[in-house]
């Protein structure tokens, strides 16, 4: 079986779990929403926002909540106690990298297509209709995805692991997150794509490192 | 093996007091003959000790990583310790440079702290450097820590360059003392360099040091397992002994 069929076997199974108990994603979409409430609790004088808050909002639970999913990424393995057996199929551990980092993919940009609308209206900000904020949200889920799941496979043999995540993630997508509010505070101002195009450059780089390096150390921890 | 350990506290005790001579030196030269900057005045003198942690910091948390590196294409228990051991005093001079940091920044720009690019990026590298140390001491088995605390610190080179890059464009001012010709006499030149030479001698017989440590804990684990490997083998010697007198 080539690489890519066994990847798509691993996904179709994960996406069945999770479409058998919704557990995961309904968290993930609860969570999100909790999230903005309790930002808007911090941000909003007088009911009324102001534009300069709506990046760090969306960002910052973007950030949250996919730690939420990745804290149960690797869940059916450990419950199963398989987590090495799934790891070696025939074309080494790419295909379970590949096959969870699609299904972190696959959730956030389920959270984040609820999460515009929510942010939109709570906040009173016009995001939809604007490429650039959604090239910058797919630059940053895709390199949230590829980081996040080996950090998850990094904690997946480690205690304390819920409080350990963020202490490995987020630094470490300091990149991202000041790229991705970045763009989006200057795509919302109708800035032209010159004023933010360096972050894009550097997201995009930032995803190049990341895509590259963690299959690569991906296999040698879970070899 | 046994010469060699057995002459390694010597040169080690040399190395850590020629280290402590050399920053008590400094010091001297920087508090009694440096003049002090025609701008900031006084508080310019924290510049010495500030940037040569800031060296050392950034020496011990790049052959930290590539020691990770080395580590996990080719296990060694010596890479290992180096590695383990430049990231512990790398974050020890990342604590110090965010101590002299701020103290420097309330007198020169008004303020404890701003999201400046240096200050930035050494908290972020050291919240990095820790989260690699806890990983690695929260698993299960020696070993498994040994992987992922290495693969973490793997991926931290590269991440630390973006976001160095990142900050860069999102942050503001830092003192351009070097490039700028802020040392206006020889005396700031000698004290400079001095502080620096002082603080990476110090910072190197510290790694030593704990690398030592480290290589006597990986001896006593060893030791361990073959201890318990031998009881093994002579309670089932014990066994068939018993068996066989009966």
């Amino acid at each position: 079986m080539t690489m890519l069929r066994l990847t798509w076997l691993l996904l179709a199974k994960d996406v069945r779990i999770a479409a058998r108990s919704r557990e995961v994603l309904g968290f993930m979409l609860l969570f999100a929403m909790l999230c903005v409430v309790v930002f808007a609790f911090g941000f909003l004088r007088e009911g009324q926002a102001a534009q300069d808050q709506v990046p760090g909002v969306l960002w910052v639970t973007l950030l949250f909540t996919g730690t939420v999913g990745l804290l149960r990424l690797f869940a059916p393995e450990e419950e199963a106690g398989n987590l090495d057996l799934v790891a070696r199929t025939l074309s080494g551990t790419a295909p379970l990298f590949w096959s969870k980092a699609a299904l972190q993919l696959l959730f956030s940009g389920i959270v984040t297509a609820f999460l515009l609308p929510i942010v939109a209206v709570f906040f009173d900000a016009s995001l939809f209709g604007l490429e650039w904020i959604a090239l910058a949200l797919a630059l940053g889920l895709i390199g949230q995805a590829a980081l996040g799941t080996l950090a998850a496979a990094l904690l997946a043999q480690v205690r304390l692991r819920e409080a350990l995540l963020p202490l490995v993630l987020y630094p470490l997508l300091a990149p991202l997150v000041l790229g991705g509010v970045k763009v989006t505070a200057l795509a919302l101002t109708r800035a032209p794509y010159s004023a933010f195009s360096g972050w894009i450059e550097l997201m995009l780089a930032f995803d190049a490192v990341v895509v590259v390096l963690s299959p690569w150390l991906f296999a040698r921890v879970t070899d | 093996m046994s010469a060699n350990t057995a002459n390694l506290p010597t040169r080690l005790l040399a190395g850590l007091g020629a280290g402590t001579l050399l920053c008590i030196a400094a010091l001297g030269w920087v508090f009694f003959v440096t003049p002090a900057d025609e701008n900031l005045g006084i508080v310019q003198k924290i510049f010495y000790f500030h940037v040569g942690t800031a060296f050392g910091m950034l020496l011990c948390l790049c052959a930290a990583s590539a020691a990770a590196l080395i580590d996990l294409m080719a296990p060694n228990d010596t890479i290992d310790a180096a590695g383990q051991a430049c990231t512990e005093v790398g974050m020890v001079f990342a604590l110090g440079v965010l101590t002299s940091g701020p103290l420097w920044a309330r007198k020169s720009w008004g303020t404890w702290w701003t999201w400046e690019p240096r200050l930035t990026l050494t908290l972020l590298v050291l919240l990095i450097a820790i989260a690699v140390m806890v990983l690695r001491s929260m698993a299960a088995e020696a070993q498994t820590g040994r992987r992922i605390g290495n693969a973490l610190a793997v991926l931290a080179a590269p991440v630390a360059y973006l976001i160095h890059i990142a900050v860069q464009k999102w942050g503001g001012t830092h003192p351009q003392v070097i490039q700028g010709g802020g040392i206006q006499s020889s005396d700031m030149r000698i004290a400079f360099w001095g502080s620096v030479l002082a603080l990476l001698t110090l910072g190197f017989s510290l790694v030593a040091l704990r690398m030592r440590g480290i290589r006597l804990e990986q001896r006593m684990a060893h030791l361990r397992l073959d201890l318990s490997a031998l009881e093994l083998q002579r309670a089932r010697r014990g066994v068939s002994n018993d068996a066989n007198a009966t």
